[in-house]
């Protein structure tokens, strides 16, 4: 019927994932991308759950307790829509991603997978994009949707739903699915998050 | 009124038997499905009354609903002429009467038409698809659209929208009558036959809406042909799906944080979503198979014909 045709998207969400590790370190070697050292968990904050109670303490067993802990610095930030931020800082790029997985499939376990929303990861762009205009050092997003399991890249202008630069996203979400990572084939699913506290 | 002006567009026998054997799955899914509530004393009159108002309303007020929902303006003739003049010419074509014509003012390229015949046909197009275009692809997007009008597809889809809509307004009513127990508790069900009766109902929508998707599918590739064969020109609406496809416009405005979740139990049914209107772009069929089957059909035109 062609209903279920279409691309092979990744069953689990730590393969999906993964895919960055790979992306990010081949766009470095080619001097495109300079990673930050931040990434993010947003969910939908539902206070009847007794996790989110203590979702510090939660948050200091899953990344800090056991061997090959990432112990990554974490922050819990609610943002003005009703939505939670888990912000995460890990000077290797490899150690985020996973504590970036790490968090989301405790958060998805306990709070439902249905309330996670995305993931996301900051990084500065430096390249041409497809009007032939020059950008350096810009900060872009790429973010990461549990219920596509897939990645796009999210350039912001501004603070205001709907400012964003196309350009550099169109350019940067080709440039990523050639080195790997698993991008969101639709670009009507490419919906933004404007103001990421982080 | 009567299906002549369809049929002589319609030269693709597969597509047609496919089409007319989806339909015929439809109407026999909803049959049985009728008789299985009848059996077990549902009053589907009552639920069938409400959504046929709501589907009927619809109905008729498709294009006023959608001119309001999508921010699409009428324009006249003076505002607008090159586009109506390539509306008229089309219209002409297919022997209908001249429809409304509206622009949305969008940078997202797109268009629909909508409208119960061709007598209140509408046809709009964004201004984001007036510029990309020229004019032998926007002709071909309009004649794609018009297709649909000349298909009577908006009829189809309302009956076909209007059959699911019932089962999913069911559903809803079944949810909340076994959470909160029997409304008006006039009926005596058990507890386990309600559950039956709600499972049936699942069941029963989703092979709906695989039908409906399915119908829907069809009668875009049908409009491709009939537009197609308008023309004589294949491969100028190729192009133009082509050309419009993945440009950086797509990428939306929106926040994610909107997005809808939970949405199994709204009850606004489809039918008012605006889907009494036939879209340029939808997620079915695939645009690279339209686009396969267009460029098909222009190698058999072009070797068949001359």
């Amino acid at each position: 019927m062609g209903l279920f045709s279409g691309t092979k998207t990744p069953k689990d969400d730590w393969s999906a994932i993964a895919t960055v590790i790979k992306a990010e370190a081949k766009l470095q070697a080619l001097g495109e991308i300079t990673p930050s050292r931040r990434a993010g968990v947003i969910y939908r904050n539902d206070e009847n759950n007794s996790f989110q109670g203590d979702i510090k303490n939660e948050l200091d067993v899953v990344l800090y307790v056991g061997k090959g802990a990432t112990k990554t610095a974490f922050e819990i930030q609610d943002d003005d829509r009703g939505m939670r931020w888990i912000v995460l800082e890990d000077g290797n790029f490899g150690d985020l991603a996973s504590s970036v997985y790490t968090v989301g499939n405790a958060i998805g376990m306990n709070d439902g997978v249905d309330n996670l929303l995305a993931a996301v990861f900051e990084l500065y762009f430096t390249g041409t994009v497809e009007d032939n205009t020059y950008r350096s050092g810009l900060r872009t997003y790429w973010i990461y949707r549990y219920d596509r399991k897939a990645f796009y890249p999210f350039v912001p202008t501004g603070d205001s739903e709907g400012e964003r630069d196309r350009q550099t996203e169109a350019r940067l979400g080709q440039d990523l699915r050639k080195h790997g990572l698993v991008v969101e084939k639709s670009l009507t699913e490419w919906m933004g998050l404007w103001g990421i506290p982080f | 009124m009567t299906s002549t002006t369809t049929r002589k567009f319609h030269k693709d026998r597969g597509l047609v038997t496919r089409m007319y054997f989806t339909m015929f799955m439809l109407g026999f899914l909803y049959a049985i499905f009728a008789l299985f509530l009848m059996s077990t004393g549902m009053e589907l009159i009552f639920i069938g009354g409400i959504v046929g108002v709501m589907v009927v309303v619809q109905y008729y007020m498709s294009d006023r609903l959608i001119l309001m929902s999508t921010g699409a303006k009428v324009v006249t003739a003076e505002q607008q002429p090159a586009l109506h003049r390539m509306v008229k010419l089309l219209a002409d074509r297919y022997e209908m009467p001249m429809p409304k014509v509206a622009v949305i003012d969008t940078p997202i390229p797109n268009a629909f038409a909508t409208g119960r015949n061709p007598k209140n046909a509408l046809v709009a197009v964004t201004t984001g698809i007036q510029q990309r275009l020229n004019e032998r692809e926007l002709q071909a997007v309009i004649g794609h659209e018009l297709a649909h009008v000349a298909n009577r597809d908006m009829r189809v889809l309302a009956i076909a929208n209007f059959l699911v809509t019932i089962t999913s307004f069911l559903m809803t009513m079944l949810f909340w009558n076994m959470l909160f127990g029997g409304m008006g508790g006039r009926r005596n069900n058990s507890g386990g036959g309600m559950m039956v009766v709600y499972l049936v109902t699942i069941v029963v929508y989703f092979i709906g809406q695989l039908l409906v998707l399915a119908l829907t599918r069809y009668r875009e590739y049908g409009a491709d042909h009939t537009g197609a064969e308008i023309s004589g020109d294949p491969g100028a609406l190729a192009d133009a799906l082509e050309k419009i496809s993945g440009t950086v416009n797509n990428i939306p405005d929106k926040d994610l944080r909107k997005l809808q979740t939970a949405n199994a139990f709204l009850i606004i049914p489809a039918a008012l979503k605006g889907e009494g209107s036939m879209h340029l772009f939808s997620t079915h069929p695939p645009l690279e198979e339209r686009v396969k089957r267009l460029r098909e059909l222009e190698k058999r035109m072009r070797y068949g014909l001359r």
